[in-house]
């Protein structure tokens, strides 16, 4: 390429007014072992681009490796807090595993646990009432401290 | 899609993911953290790959986009990543026989471009990207990325010289 049309590409090359073609002519020629004395310093920047746009990346992507184990633990999980649930509902209701009962009984069932009831109740009714009694006394503080206030 | 049509898909521009962000990043090992990760995401994504018309430009857009946020969230915490305060531990030597070479000089001169300068003079000197194609990756109107290119390319050129005649930048 000859000089003066170095020069004219060079001009335009810093307006970014070169096409890439253009760059590449200019690239070429800048990589070359002989550049005129005064373009000397651009030769650097030429070299420079050249060099990097050929630098690699250290790595390999392995994506396997990373989605794999994942789906995995997810499906572990799942199956572990279905056991959980399982567990804490025959814990708390134990009736509905013992199977099914006929109407009959489910009806006497009721009944004996109603009386049962009626027996705890009735006996703590009796215990407070006489309990109730013992607790008359604390009306005196009250009308001692009536007194003292005043 | 398949792994090895995945694979060969990314392989295609892998390299250049990871020169955008080294050179917003600067670090390399924060270039290949963003690199992984700008993978796996389009291997999460793999099924919705296929629709995107250019999956090398979209790949490209997200890396400059993680990149940024990177250097926000750093900059937030006070750790921004600049070449003066940065320090490769490992490559001390590499850097000291480097350093006397002239072309590591335009390296350095373009790290201390503007974000979006650097950012451009990288997608197109570098990368051989065309104007209308750096327009869409980075959401500008062309004439934009014109000026920003020759912006960028002069603040280089300026620079050379004055090394070129002093010896220092």
């Amino acid at each position: 390429m000859e000089l003066s049309n170095v020069e004219k590409l060079l001009e335009k090359y810093f307006e970014g007014e070169t096409t890439l073609s253009e760059e590449q002519e200019l690239k070429v020629y800048f990589t070359r072992e002989q550049v005129a004395p005064h373009l000397e310093q651009y030769k650097s920047m030429f070299q420079y681009f050249a060099k990097e746009s050929t630098r690699k990346a250290p790595i390999d992507f392995v994506p396997t490796k990373t989605s794999k184990p994942f789906k995995m633990y997810k499906w572990v999980g799942v199956a572990a807090s279905i056991i959980v649930a399982m567990g804490i509902f025959y814990q708390q209701f134990p009736v509905l595993s013992d199977g099914f009962k006929t109407e009959e009984e489910q009806k006497r069932e009721a009944q004996y646990a109603l009386q049962e009831t009626k027996k705890a109740l009735d006996m703590v009714s009796k215990y407070m009432n006489k309990g109730k009694n013992d607790l008359v006394y604390l009306g005196e503080f009250g009308n001692t401290t009536k007194k003292l206030i005043k | 899609m398949k792994e090895t049509a995945f694979i060969t898909l990314t392989n295609g521009f892998k390299d250049k993911l990871f020169r955008l962000a080294k050179r917003l990043l600067v670090s390399n090992e924060e270039a290949e953290d963003a690199t992984q990760e700008i993978l796996l995401k389009l291997w999460r994504n793999k099924t919705k790959i296929t629709e995107y018309k250019n999956v090398e430009a979209f790949a490209m857009t997200m890396t400059k986009n993680y990149c940024f946020d990177k250097l926000k969230s750093k900059q937030a915490s006070n750790l921004k990543i600049v070449h003066n305060n940065y320090q490769d531990e490992n490559t001390s030597l590499q850097r000291d026989i480097e350093a006397k070479d002239s072309m590591s000089w335009v390296g350095k001169i373009m790290d201390t471009l503007p974000e979006q300068q650097r950012l451009i003079v990288q997608l197109r000197d570098i990368e051989q990207y065309d104007n209308s194609e750096i327009a869409k990756m980075l959401n500008m109107k062309e004439t934009a990325v014109r000026v920003a290119l020759s912006r960028g390319r002069k603040i280089i050129r300026e620079q050379l010289i004055k090394k070129h005649n002093y010896g220092v930048v």
